[in-house]
């Protein structure tokens, strides 16, 4: 996997910190770019609340806010162009987006519209542009501040889900965790944002694409133990979440810091 | 090659262990300061629980052991002399009785039950020693 020169990322444990923002955030992210070239930002099925600027400029920073991501996009940049970044847990989309979670997903919400969303962020300005400011504004924002009841059932069927890497049918997630599977698939449409099963095929086409990539596993053999058919239905994932062939990985992919 | 550990990826491991400790009456060699590991003090061969999470970190995917489900197809054999009050305490602690013990033809006491992950465990007399 090629991450491109100048990404930075700090995972945050939930554990280790107490602070209201860092039950919300999984990561704090930055990437600035040192030359001109293009990046393949693959998707992870979470919001990211993003600051995009360039070093060399006096332009203030664009907020920007995603929806649960089920699409690669190619983001090109030039010498300078920067990104400050934090990535949600994928339980707390519906923390930005409140109901309209359920249809935020592959959006984007630039500028005023942002803004709207999360008004702190119109607090942060060029020259005081860092992970602790961005971290503060997060925190600052209302919808952060309140108190959230995170939903058990639905945090212990996402430890399912990344345990099994996506393999786990909806049934036996409901019947592990205690509920139907109607009810849920309507707590990840609600928080975040996706299915059951789409949030499962996103994890499950990540660690394939680690087996090929990271271990040089065939094709075929990566297929099989992702949980996949056949070769023609790991590239049909492929297609779909990264939009490229698995015999022909992209150079200068940016996989997020959520393997499996 | 030798075997070194048997180790069952479990939801918490120091539930887990002090589980062991009181239906098997097993002993805990120690618990890592992370939660996310211990090693029961078994002989040459430790009986090893890592935590869930410990498994995705290693690029695995794994069908978790849970009560709820079925049981995964293998099993840990405890062997003593005494079975019958060895499975008692073991049910009486907590485990799901699955089997109770029966004489086998070659000598042997056998009984099966579930650990609080849903893990089979057999509890078994030595095979040579009702010869």
């Amino acid at each position: 996997m090629i991450i491109p020169l100048g990404y930075q990322e700090t995972a945050v444990s939930p554990n280790l910190n107490s602070s209201k923002a860092s039950r919300n955030v999984e990561a704090y992210w930055s990437f600035t770019a040192l030359d001109t070239g293009e990046s393949i930002v693959l998707p992870d099925g979470r919001c990211d609340v993003i600051l995009r600027f360039n070093i060399h400029s006096t332009t203030p920073p664009v907020p920007i806010i995603t929806g649960p991501a089920t699409r690669a996009y190619t983001v090109l940049y030039k010498p300078g162009d920067s990104w400050l970044g934090v990535r949600l847990r994928p339980c707390h989309g519906s923390l930005l987006w409140g109901k309209d979670i359920t249809d935020a997903a592959d959006k984007v919400l630039r500028q005023e519209e942002a803004l709207a969303v999360m008004p702190t962020l119109a607090k942060l300005h060029r020259g005081g542009l860092s992970e602790t400011a961005l971290a503060s504004a997060v925190e600052q924002c209302s919808a952060f501040s309140q108190a959230y009841q995170i939903n058990e059932k639905l945090m212990e069927a996402l430890d399912l889900v990344h345990l099994s890497a996506g393999r786990l049918r909806i049934e036996n997630l409901a019947e592990l965790v205690g509920c139907s599977s109607r009810h849920l698939n309507r707590m990840f449409q609600m928080a975040v944002g996706l299915s059951v099963k789409t949030y499962g095929q996103l994890v499950q086409f990540h660690r394939a694409l680690s087996l090929i990539s990271n271990q040089n596993m065939p094709i075929t053999t990566a297929a099989l133990e992702a949980g996949y058919t056949d070769h023609a239905h790991l590239s049909r994932s492929f297609k779909r979440f990264g939009s490229f062939s698995p015999s022909k990985l992209p150079d200068g992919l940016s996989q997020p810091g959520v393997l499996s | 090659m030798k075997l070194g550990y048997t180790i069952i990826y479990v939801a918490n491991v120091p539930d887990t262990v002090a589980f062991y400790e009181r239906a098997f009456d097993l002993k805990r060699r120690f618990i890592h300061e992370s939660n996310l590991y211990a090693e029961m003090e078994t002989g040459n061969t430790a009986l090893a629980f890592a935590g869930d999470e410990t498994a995705e970190m290693s690029g695995l995917a794994i069908r978790p052991n849970r009560a709820e489900s079925l049981a995964a197809g293998w099993e840990i054999c405890l062997v003593c002399d005494d079975v019958e009050s060895a499975y008692s305490r073991a049910v009486d602690e907590g485990c799901t009785p699955i089997s109770k013990p029966a004489q086998k033809p070659w000598g042997q006491a056998v009984s099966y039950v579930r650990d609080i992950n849903g893990c089979l465990v057999e509890i078994a007399s030595p095979v040579s020693s009702s010869e």
